[in-house]
């Protein structure tokens, strides 16, 4: 087997399972012992994202308005929908899990304008403009915990996903951190690590909402 | 309610079977659009127009395909004609599975000397990569490595052949590993320069 029939093999039968004739190449041919190392890293890290991820709840929220406006759907018979806008508000802070994300939201955004700023304004401003978000997101976490104890340990399949999703964004926030650490210039980085933050922040609060509140 | 239930009472408007197909649906719609634009406000967005696409044409959907092969083609159109508004000029779908001769696609170094990306790639610089992909390629990459669809599956959402679907895969990945070499590179340049200086202040 040549070169380039190595390349029309992957393309056609992908990097598993290989023919024989292709291992043989492999064995032979350093160039594309490295093509083939390579394209099998980019796709084992490709498998670590997430391939489901827990959307914000205002998309539904603005989906659902949408619908009702346009007539598509019979209207909902939810009461909260007659109630002022102010109650709904309100609602918003009795429980425990979404007072939680948007405390937390709100010191991301800090942190993200912190980390906007050149940056040696930002470290006379503070030493790690992502510690009060990552407090805030403990915080959090110890909460759920508490509550999770204290539940009768029953689990349903969207729970398990939760579950995993939240493994995944902490994944992605060690290599987000790791990143920033490694290469403090990086706005992209930065960018992804508060992304990420949010992320875990919307998660934490629909895991909490379903457990619903600790008091 | 099953999904096929579900359909049917959402194609009478019902609103309960709307929101049970959003949540059945809606985090995998959501990470596909996520990692298509890069950024949860697109995302947040382009989820919103797919879901609306969905539900005003849902009285059209006759069951020749999965539900879901029928939200995601949904989907990726709503995508690709979001990025190729936004990014020109386009390197449309069918200009990405022409030969590379005639496009100026990836460059095939299979056999050429290179640089090893073993431990140098991590999710931070593919995904940085996976945004700099064209359209094309980068929407059969997401489907097929990261959301885990077959290439029939694809073919099927992106209208295409099933050979046309590996193509673009290879040369997406092809493609990945030259700009993750290049950042590579870049980083090791970085890094020289910033020892340099360092040495230079010391002096």
């Amino acid at each position: 087997m040549q070169c380039r029939e190595l390349d029309v093999f992957f393309e056609q039968e992908g990097l598993a399972p290989l023919s024989a004739a292709a291992r043989q190449h492999l064995a032979e041919c350093h160039a594309c012992k490295h093509f083939f190392d390579d394209v099998t890293a980019i796709v084992a890290v490709a498998h670590q994202f997430p391939a489901e991820v827990e959307p914000p709840a205002r998309i539904w929220t603005s989906l659902r308005s949408e619908l009702v406006r346009e007539g598509a759907i019979r209207e909902f018979s939810n009461e909260r929908e007659a109630a002022p806008w102010w109650q709904s508000f309100t609602e918003l802070f009795r429980n425990r899990g979404w007072a939680t994300a948007a405390v937390a939201a709100v010191m991301i955004l800090v942190a993200f304008m912190l980390g906007s700023r050149p940056r040696d304004q930002v470290l006379q401003v503070q030493e790690d403009p992502y510690a009060s978000t990552v407090t805030a997101l403990s915080q959090q976490e110890h909460d759920l915990a508490n509550m999770q104890l204290a539940s009768t340990g029953e689990t349903s399949a969207v729970d398990t996903s939760l579950r995993q999703n939240l493994q995944e964004v902490d994944e992605f926030i060690a290599d987000c951190e790791r990143r920033v650490r490694d290469v403090p210039s990086d706005e992209l980085a930065r960018e992804y690590l508060t992304n990420a933050y949010q992320q875990k922040a919307q998660l934490l609060s629909a895991m909490m909402d379903r457990g619903g509140s600790l008091n | 309610m099953s999904e096929a239930d579900a359909i049917r009472l959402a194609q009478a408007g019902d609103a309960a079977a709307f929101e049970f197909l959003y949540r059945l649906h809606g985090r995998r719609v959501y990470a596909l659009c996520l990692r298509m634009v890069g950024n949860p406000s697109d995302a947040e967005d382009l989820m919103q127009e797919a879901f609306l696409q969905l539900f005003r044409k849902i009285g059209t959907f006759r069951g020749e395909s999965a539900f879901s092969t029928w939200l995601h083609r949904m989907t990726v159109n709503v995508v690709l004609m979001r990025l190729r508004k936004k990014t020109l000029p386009v390197a449309s779908l069918e200009e990405t599975t022409e030969p590379d001769e005639e496009t100026g696609g990836p460059r095939k170094d299979i056999g050429a000397p290179d640089l090893l990306l073993t431990g140098a790639v991590d999710r931070v610089n593919l995904e940085r990569s996976i945004e700099k992909l064209p359209p094309g390629y980068r929407t059969v990459f997401v489907l097929h490595d990261v959301q885990g669809y077959e290439h029939n599956e694809i073919a099927d959402i992106m209208g295409c052949s099933v050979g046309n679907s590996k193509s673009q895969l290879h040369k997406a990945r092809t493609r990945l590993r030259d700009l993750l070499q290049e950042e590579v590179r870049e980083q090791a340049r970085n890094d020289r320069q910033i020892a340099k200086t360092q040495t230079g202040q010391a002096d």
